[in-house]
């Protein structure tokens, strides 16, 4: 199972479910990650941690340990 | 007996409108177009939480009350703060329910932000979307079909231009409609937490929605034949594209971030904005702070002259007019820090900073969102306290609230400046800036070393425990609204004078009362064979030797002894629990300067000081080791009362304010000993 804070920069990839049991997860959903959009690893500063990924049109900074909560499928590119 | 008033709420009740909206959305431009400069910005109670309240501009003739609370993605809240946010949108304290919500959506998020819409309206509000930011959506080559939205959402819907004002002729419009059209008040619905399969639903609804309304903007035929979306999705479908254009960012912005959070780039560009952050609260600061002191000096001796040498002249002068040059000596600080945290805020870089510094915050328990506090924290504790309120996990809060007041403050300057000129020699004026730079990093390293050793072994300090988090959106760069920057600096500004502005000068009055009696007309023996000058300098020196100040100087002298001070700097560290500044001042009072040396007080002061001898050992009383001893004193010691009053209200408690004066001060103490005898034992003098 592949997450988003395994993305290479660069990568896109399709959320395929968000982890319920994250304690972030509903927020992490109420900002816009929900199944089936497109995500990309569009920057990964100095530190690699939090990460930006793109989504719904707008770039959103989110800690690694809460992007684990966004399970992602392979997209072709 | 007086007849019980009945408050008529039904029949009398102003209308209240409601703003919500995203964080970014232009919520708070919008509030400031409606409002103007009449508004009032007032805690929910018991809680830090604020709002702001104002009666529509009177030029709109809409008689309806407007208010702005922070900014809200879902009705259903993530933390307490939220909690209260949300829960007075359905009954406010002091406005009832909310009439008519007026949410501000960014028209290049629809498919984001429209959930908050969604909730509203399924909460049975009155709801009128507001598009921002319709120039980035066209920039995308897209338009909004308002018409559509609105029938789609069963609201009105009007696009708004913050900063030309644009449309919001057509949204008093709307709001004058809907308020002819109240008939009773609908009962409101609170949502339920929605399952993740419901926001998923949700989500998907939203997605639709977005496809029905947006628009491709065909230049060629200007108006004519719009290319719906979906009938675009398919032409796209066919050349087997990926993502529509409308759900990529915005390409200038990504280019930009390709630099500014570059591995190696972003973190140049973001020390570089630091330093020239920190440059110019300092620099640009320091001649307006000078004319500040010297207005009230002059308005000080003027009200001398005019009320006569008497004790209410003095009590006016050196009491009232004094204290309140203290507290409007830092407000060029304060604004032009406030006006570069609104540059960078509204310009989008803000976000960005908070990005790269949330991983080495995030080690010692803080957290991205901290970075602005502590940043404001080097002008002064008490805006920098207050905006610790965007950390949503309270833990994080309080260890940053905590911490703050290591954050070597402005009015810490003037006391390094006297006592790094002591040490310096004339010849050498470069070792005084190098000890300043060195004393800065000094204090940012050791407040990261205690903010890391309270987070990691004691859960005594912060008990708060939550979730913590860091997820921020990083919005479109834009060129920052300067009327509304300098606005909202005003704002701020404002906050600080009247939170810290009292304090300050209550506490100044006590310490003139405290630094002129009970010997207030000391009787000076030989005074026919002084001049007035000299006799002046008596009087004041008497006055103060024999003050009740220096009752409590000589009853905590055991104290000062082990770190080589006397009674004399014991005053003078009493004295600076009011401000740190004060020391200065009242070590000139006690060391007998007086500013008829026309020379320079400096230069009268430190040779003052380098005669002064200890009274008890006799020995020199400023040397090497006891100088730097105090400068390790200052770094630490929590002696600001105006932020044991705002740390206090800002945690709710007495818990965290206490907690740092006795650590803190404990610190200093400890600290200080350990250096004065430390280098002492090592042969520094």
């Amino acid at each position: 199972m592949r997450t988003a804070s395994q993305l290479k920069p660069g990568e896109k990839a399709i959320i395929e479910d968000i982890d319920n049991e994250h304690p972030s997860s509903r927020r992490i959903m109420e900002v816009g990650f929900t199944p089936g959009e497109e995500i990309e690893l569009a920057f990964e500063p100095v530190f690699k941690d939090p990460i930006a990924l793109t989504i719904r049109g707008t770039v959103i900074a989110i800690r690694k340990s809460e992007a684990e909560c966004i399970i992602i499928g392979h997209i072709k590119d | 007996m007086t007849p019980p008033v009945i408050e008529n709420t039904v029949l009398e009740k102003i209308p209240l409108i409601t703003l919500l909206g995203h964080p970014n959305s232009g919520k708070t431009t919008l509030f400031n177009l409606l409002s103007g400069k009449k508004y009032k910005t007032v805690n929910y109670p018991g809680s830090t939480v604020e709002y702001s309240i104002s009666h529509i501009l009177g030029k709109y003739s809409v008689n309806a009350k407007i208010l702005d609370s922070p900014g809200i993605i879902s009705l259903i809240p993530c933390s307490p703060d939220e909690k209260l946010s949300v829960d007075y949108i359905f009954s406010h304290p002091k406005f009832g329910v909310t009439d008519i919500a007026v949410v501000t959506i960014d028209a290049s998020q629809l498919s984001r932000q429209l959930l908050l819409v969604k909730q509203l309206v399924n909460s049975k509000f009155r709801v009128i979307v507001a598009l921002t930011k319709n120039d980035l959506l066209n920039k995308k080559g897209y338009d909004i079909n308002t018409k559509k939205l609105s029938e789609i959402l069963g609201c009105d819907v009007v696009k708004i231009d913050g900063r030309s004002g644009e449309g919001v002729d057509e949204l008093l419009m709307v709001i004058k409609k809907d308020m002819n059209e109240f008939d009773e008040a609908i009962e409101k619905e609170l949502p339920l937490d929605s399952t993740h399969e419901e926001l998923i639903l949700s989500f998907r609804e939203i997605g639709d929605i977005e496809e029905q309304v947006l628009e491709k903007i065909d230049y060629h035929e200007n108006g004519k034949n719009l290319l719906n979306i979906s009938e675009a999705n398919k032409q796209l479908k066919v050349l087997g594209s990926g993502l529509l254009s409308h759900r990529k960012p915005d390409s200038f912005t990504l280019k930009l971030d390709r630099f500014f959070l570059h591995k190696f780039w972003g973190v140049i560009v973001f020390l570089l904005i630091m330093s020239i952050t920190f440059t110019a609260i300092f620099w640009l600061a320091a001649p307006l702070m000078d004319l500040i002191d010297l207005f009230f000096g002059t308005l000080s001796s003027g009200a001398f002259e005019l009320l006569g040498d008497n004790w209410f002249g003095d009590l006016i002068a050196n009491g009232i007019i004094a204290g309140i040059g203290s507290v409007l000596i830092f407000l060029p600080q304060i604004l032009i820090l406030f006006l570069i945290l609104g540059l960078l805020e509204d310009s989008g870089y803000l976000a960005r900073g908070a990005m790269l510094i949330d991983k080495p915050l995030s080690k010692i328990g803080l957290n991205g969102r901290s970075f602005v506090p502590m940043l404001s924290g080097f002008a002064c504790s008490i805006p920098a306290i207050m905006a610790t309120r965007t950390i949503q996990s309270k833990r994080e809060r309080f260890l940053t609230i905590f911490i703050i007041p290591l954050m070597s403050c402005s009015a810490r300057l003037p006391v390094y400046a006297l006592l790094l000129a002591y040490l310096t020699p004339g010849d050498k004026p470069w070792i005084g800036g190098i000890g300043l730079a060195l004393i800065y990093v000094f204090s940012i390293i050791s407040s990261l070393i205690i903010a890391g050793i309270v987070s990691k072994f004691s859960k005594r300090i912060v008990k708060e425990t939550d979730n913590s988090s860091f997820i921020i959106e990083l919005p479109a760069y834009r060129t920052p609204d300067l009327r509304e920057v300098v606005m909202r600096m005003f704002k701020s500004s404002g906050a600080y004078v009247r939170k810290a502005g009292p304090i300050i000068i209550y506490l100044s009055l006590i310490l003139w009362f405290l630094t002129s009696f009970p010997n207030y007309n000391p009787e000076i023996s030989g005074s026919d064979t002084m001049d007035e000058a000299q006799l002046e300098q008596t009087i004041s020196y008497e006055k103060v030797t024999h003050s009740y100040a220096s009752y409590i100087g000589k009853f905590i002298e055991p104290v000062m002894q082990p770190i080589g001070m006397d009674w004399r700097v014991g005053v003078s560290l009493v004295a600076t629990f009011a401000a740190r500044e004060v020391f200065v001042s009242s070590m000139a009072l006690i060391f007998r300067i007086t500013e008829d040396d026309e020379d320079n007080i400096q230069t009268s002061m430190l040779g003052a000081m380098s005669d002064a001898r200890n009274e008890v050992t006799g020995k020199k009383l400023f040397t090497t080791s006891t100088i730097i001893g105090l400068i390790v004193f200052f770094v630490f010691a929590m002696q600001c009362l105006s932020t044991v009053a705002i740390a206090k209200k800002e945690t709710g408690g007495w818990r965290i304010p206490i907690l740092q004066v006795v650590i803190f001060t404990g610190i200093a103490y400890v600290l200080a000993f350990v250096t004065v005898n430390g280098l002492q034992l090592l042969g520094v003098q």
